[in-house]
């Protein structure tokens, strides 16, 4: 007790106090500092190991002497009764209430800037990972990519407009990796990794996210799986956290499967059984494609979602969800530098798997045309007539859409002055083409009036592909279709959303990002004879097929 | 080790967030108000090569006359269908041309045009603005055609999605002959009642100088645009009628459900709701942290509930219509036929128990995070910022309505919020429930939440 009695005396312990703070402060300034002017680790190892050196130091100093009136003396030469170590300690007291305050300071400052933090102490001496940057023109130069070691691709598009960022999950699985039994398992996949994981019980993503001020959804398609957060800078971290949880340690738990198979059957409802589009959309796709699992629908045929079981969800996981099966894209209020880091914290750890099977099934050649009738009670006949097409990256799916344009872009378009404004045989006329990993279909849908003749609007809508096939198209409609998707693109790039989208799905679909931005000089590239071969070749009898949605009544 | 951030970036950051205090500020903008009383608004940025317009004439279809539901839709929708020196499919084709987008349309309390071009095109889009509201065709055979494919997509909205119309038959039941009860697309009935000549009376009566706002936000000078809007604006005339003035709509007493019947629907489509606020109800803040909590985002109340928890429905909200006079205040959600009445007990149960319990600080700290976090990217294209200038000018709301809005919800305590609610949300007594769905299937469980109104799909109408 004397000795710890005379440690206070001397101020010891107060010293010790005041160089720890002091320490951890000029640690953090200094090593920040250093580092951000490019030092080496080392340099900031060696800061570090001098702090500790002076440590003891320190401590020997103040047990062996005393500030006095008359200078610095030995403690033991110092009369006690003259002795002003209490005026000392006051001082060092306020030392160690300046430091506390800027320690909270900086504390809080970190709390605020989720980026700050303590860095560690040991650090293996690694050399610095190169990040990919543009090599085309045109490209924004901020823009940032790099592959960690587990095959997570990482895109970051910086953007400071507004204290907002995105983040953009694709996975590649969807209606296109099922087969009968399993259909709508990708989708329904979507919506259990909102349910909980092991260290999170259902709803607690969300709640974690919302309350952090994020939101997000997901969507499902035939080719992939895409998760979407939306959320302020602050939250940066903690969407990692909640993102590479889910990823981690994802709990399937049997009695959420069983609810959420109700939830999934409300939105089949929605979007299918009470939609007449739905319904005949499904069917056309189960008709157009007789052996691709692009015929599968995304929601599901009802006995899957009913009957999957435990197993196929276990495996899905293991196999799609796998880091080397993943793009994320983040574009926002952030610096490719830490998206970069915080990535290797949270994603790094998580193992690659084997690569999910290839889809070995290949569409065969149609060699004549298809049609199916669906009869309901319906308000409106409904047409839709597809033509087998390319996939994403086939040479003749950029000429595609500028015909598509041309045929069904806006209130100009050919086909809507036509059959809306001029003839009147069609309420609405609108179409697209599928753009995915494996050759999909053109695809035309048609509201018709009640009572219309279906099958002379039939022949008047294959008229009119027959006459851009023959007769081609005009100058004007080229550079009218141009200028629309050239002013769409811009339109995408004005939110750090659509930038997220567009640069996430080149890189997915075209295998490289820089792709998005080309699209002006390919679109300049095509000209009037492409487009009309295109037209011939898509607009094939062969390839068609026809799907009419009517009341019973409506027979011919 | 690439997380570290010298301190000094972190203290920055800590006093910039200070000095940024709460929330979003709107953009400085140049307001103009013409001799004849057209307003200007001009908000200048060059972020993307795009210019965003929103042009809004007072009025809209709560002027519409008792019979004639419809008609300033269809004002608005032949206003694009040939003007100036140009045919209906000449307009067309010049707006996409160069890639232009322009609709017109009618709200309830306006009719507002939306367009989109090229910065380089700024003449073209006021010239076709002025055109289509000073010059507009309103020919006959463009009016004829239009009524008719408006009737038929009404008939075609029937076979797809029910909750698409929900607005239309809830409105005329809750609103009934007031105003804002009518249906803004019409009805099948009221717009096959709208002959030529009260379209033209209408345009002369209803659309003028006195009543329009341009905004216009994005990539031009503003001087320029200025002058181009000046000289297309100044001498067109006012409106030749007057606006007709709206009351407040009474509140619904007791419970009363009105039945849509559709034979075969395997989905109920359900609306549960009350008159509720305006927009110029002063405790806004307050009152978006209460929804937002109850029915506004994914971990909602409503949804939890009703989807998270029972598996009953995909999804589930709680919407508040504000206008010049209180909107409604409404749940809305959809389940299979036969899980209906529990569907509707839980929504039942769930608005009791906002009403009781109100929200926790911690809830309201969530609420505020998620509000304020998600509102910059309502204000981040030229097409949001020209929609919220003309909206805050229509309303008579300044910048305050923006700039005060984060301290308003961080103001906001439990308690405040408490009286918000009893005083905006329904009891569980006064109610109006809409549904859609097969009435011969759920018809009976439904006495016991009020007197039956009951109509079919197929009917030419939206009121009872």
């Amino acid at each position: 007790m004397a000795l710890f009695s005379e440690l206070r005396r001397r101020n010891v312990l107060k010293v010790a106090l005041v160089y720890a703070l002091a320490s951890l402060l000029v640690f953090w300034l200094v090593g920040g500092a250093l580092l951000s002017l490019g030092a080496p680790v080392w340099a900031n190892e060696f800061v570090l190991l001098v702090l500790l050196i002076g440590f003891p130091v320190a401590l020997i100093f103040a047990w062996a002497y005393e500030i006095t009136p008359a200078g610095l003396k030995k403690s033991l030469d110092v009369d006690q009764t003259q002795s002003i170590v209490f005026k000392t300690g006051q001082k060092l007291n306020a030392a160690v209430s300046v430091l506390a305050v800027l320690g909270v300071l900086a504390l809080v400052g970190e709390r605020l800037m989720p980026t700050f933090e303590l860095p560690k102490i040991i650090e293996p001496i690694l050399p610095a990972p190169v990040y990919e940057q543009p090599n085309q023109d045109g490209v924004p130069q901020e823009i940032r990519a790099y592959t960690l070691d587990n095959g997570l691709r990482i895109i970051v598009w910086p953007d400071h407009d507004i204290p907002n960022v995105v983040l953009y999950n694709f996975v590649r699985a969807g209606g296109r990796n099922e087969y009968p039994g399993i259909t709508g398992l990708s989708h329904f996949f979507e919506h259990m990794m909102f349910n909980g994981t092991k260290r999170r019980a259902q709803g607690e993503f969300d709640e974690t996210m919302e309350a952090a001020g994020g939101a997000n959804n997901a969507y499902t398609s035939k080719d992939l799986t895409v998760y979407q957060d939306w959320f302020p800078r602050a939250a940066l971290e903690t969407i990692f956290d909640l993102e590479a949880d889910r990823l981690k340690n994802l709990a399937i738990d049997p009695e959420v499967v069983e609810s959420e198979r109700g939830v999934v059957y409300s939105e089949r409802r929605l979007r299918y059984d009470n939609d007449n589009f739905g319904r005949l959309y499904l069917d056309m796709n189960a008709t157009a494609f007789i052996a691709h699992p692009y015929q599968f629908p995304v929601i599901g045929w009802a006995s899957d979602v009913e009957n999957w079981t435990q197993e196929d969800l276990v495996s899905y996981f293991r196999t799609y969800y796998a880091p080397n099966n993943l793009t994320m894209v983040i574009t926002g209020d952030v610096v490719a530098e830490e998206i970069f880091g915080l990535a290797e914290d949270y994603f790094g750890g998580i193992k690659a798997q084997e690569p999910p099977q290839v889809v070995r099934t290949v569409e065969p050649e149609q060699l004549g045309e298809r049609r199916f009738v669906i009869e309901l009670d319906a308000p409106t006949p409904l047409l839709h007539i597809t033509f087998a097409a390319g996939s994403a990256t086939d040479p003749d799916t950029l000429p595609l859409s500028v015909l598509l344009n041309i045929l069904v872009g806006g209130n100009s378009s050919r086909l809507h002055q036509l059959f809306v404004e001029e003839e009147q045989l069609a309420l609405s006329v609108d179409g697209f083409q599928m753009e995915g990993f494996d050759p999909g279909l053109a695809y035309f849908y048609l509201t018709l009036p009640p009572g219309a003749d279906i099958d002379a609007v039939e022949r008047r809508l294959l008229d009119e592909l027959n006459r851009i096939a023959r007769d081609g198209v005009t100058a004007a409609e080229l550079e009218k279709a141009r200028n629309i998707m050239i002013a769409d693109f811009w339109r995408g790039m004005s939110t750090i959303n659509g930038k997220a989208s567009a640069i996430g799905n080149a890189e997915v679909f075209l295998g490289d990002y820089q792709r998005a931005f080309s699209l002006p000089d390919e679109l300049k590239a095509i000209d009037a004879q492409q487009i009309q071969a295109v037209a011939a070749k898509t607009f094939d009898r062969k390839k068609m097929t026809v799907g009419v949605l009517r009341s019973p009544e409506e027979q011919p | 080790m690439k997380r570290l951030q010298p301190l000094i970036v972190a203290l920055g950051l800590l006093f910039a967030a200070a000095a940024f205090g709460n929330g979003v500020t709107l953009p400085d903008a140049e307001r103009i108000v013409l001799e004849n009383g057209t307003v200007l608004i001009l908000n200048e940025n060059h972020d993307v090569p795009l210019i965003g317009l929103r042009a809004v004439v007072r009025g809209g279809a709560s002027a519409d006359p008792a019979d004639k539901h419809g008609l300033a839709n269809l004002l608005a929708n032949l206003l694009e269908k040939g003007s100036g020196d140009r045919s209906a499919a000449e307009f067309a084709e010049t707006v996409a041309a160069v890639g232009g987008q322009l609709n017109t349309a009618a709200n309830i309390e306006s009719i507002t045009i939306s367009a989109s071009f090229m910065a380089d095109d700024g003449a073209l889009l006021v010239e076709l603005v002025s055109d289509l509201l000073r010059r507009p065709a309103l020919g006959s055979a463009e009016f004829k055609k239009l009524r008719e494919r408006s009737i038929n997509l009404i008939k075609a909205a029937k076979g797809s999605d029910p909750g698409d119309l929900m607005p239309d038959y809830a409105n005329a039941f809750l609103f009934d002959e007031h105003p804002y009860g009518n249906p803004i697309g019409g009805s099948e009935s009221s717009l096959a009642k709208i002959r030529h000549a009260d379209l033209m009376t209408y345009y002369a009566d209803m659309v003028g100088a006195d009543r329009l706002i341009i905004s216009v936000s994005g990539d031009f000078e503003t001087a320029e645009m200025r002058e181009l809007l000046t000289i297309a604006f100044s001498d067109w005339r006012p409106a030749a009628g007057s606006l007709p003035v709206i009351e407040a709509p009474e509140m619904a007493d007791g419970g009363r459900v009105y039945l849509v019947d559709k034979p075969g629907a395997t989905q109920t489509y359900f609306y549960i709701g009350n008159v509720g606020v305006a927009r110029g109800y002063p405790q806004r803040a307050e009152l978006d942290l209460a929804n937002t909590v109850f029915g506004g985002r994914f971990t909602s109340m409503l949804v939890t509930e009703l989807r998270t928890k029972s598996g009953l429905s995909y999804s589930a909200r709680s919407i508040l219509t504000r206008n010049a006079q209180p909107g409604a205040v409404f749940i809305s959600s959809f389940t299979e036929t036969s899980t209906t009445v529990a569907a509707l007990d839980v929504a039942l149960s769930t608005l009791a128990r906002l009403r009781d319990s109100g929200l926790d600080a911690a809830m309201i700290e969530s609420a505020r995070n998620y509000v304020m976090g998600q509102f910059p990217p309502r204000l981040e294209t030229a097409g949001q910022l020209a929609g919220m200038f003309a909206t805050l000018e229509l309303n008579g709301l300044d910048a305050s309505y923006i700039n005060d809005y984060g301290d308003n919800l961080a103001s906001a305590t439990p308690e405040s919020v408490a009286a918000v609610i009893e005083q905006v949300y329904p009891s569980s007594d006064d109610l109006v429930f809409v549904l859609i769905g097969d009435a011969d299937l759920i018809r009976e469980q439904l006495t016991a939440y009020g007197d039956i109104t009951e109509i079919s799909l197929s009917e030419p109408r939206f009121h009872p």
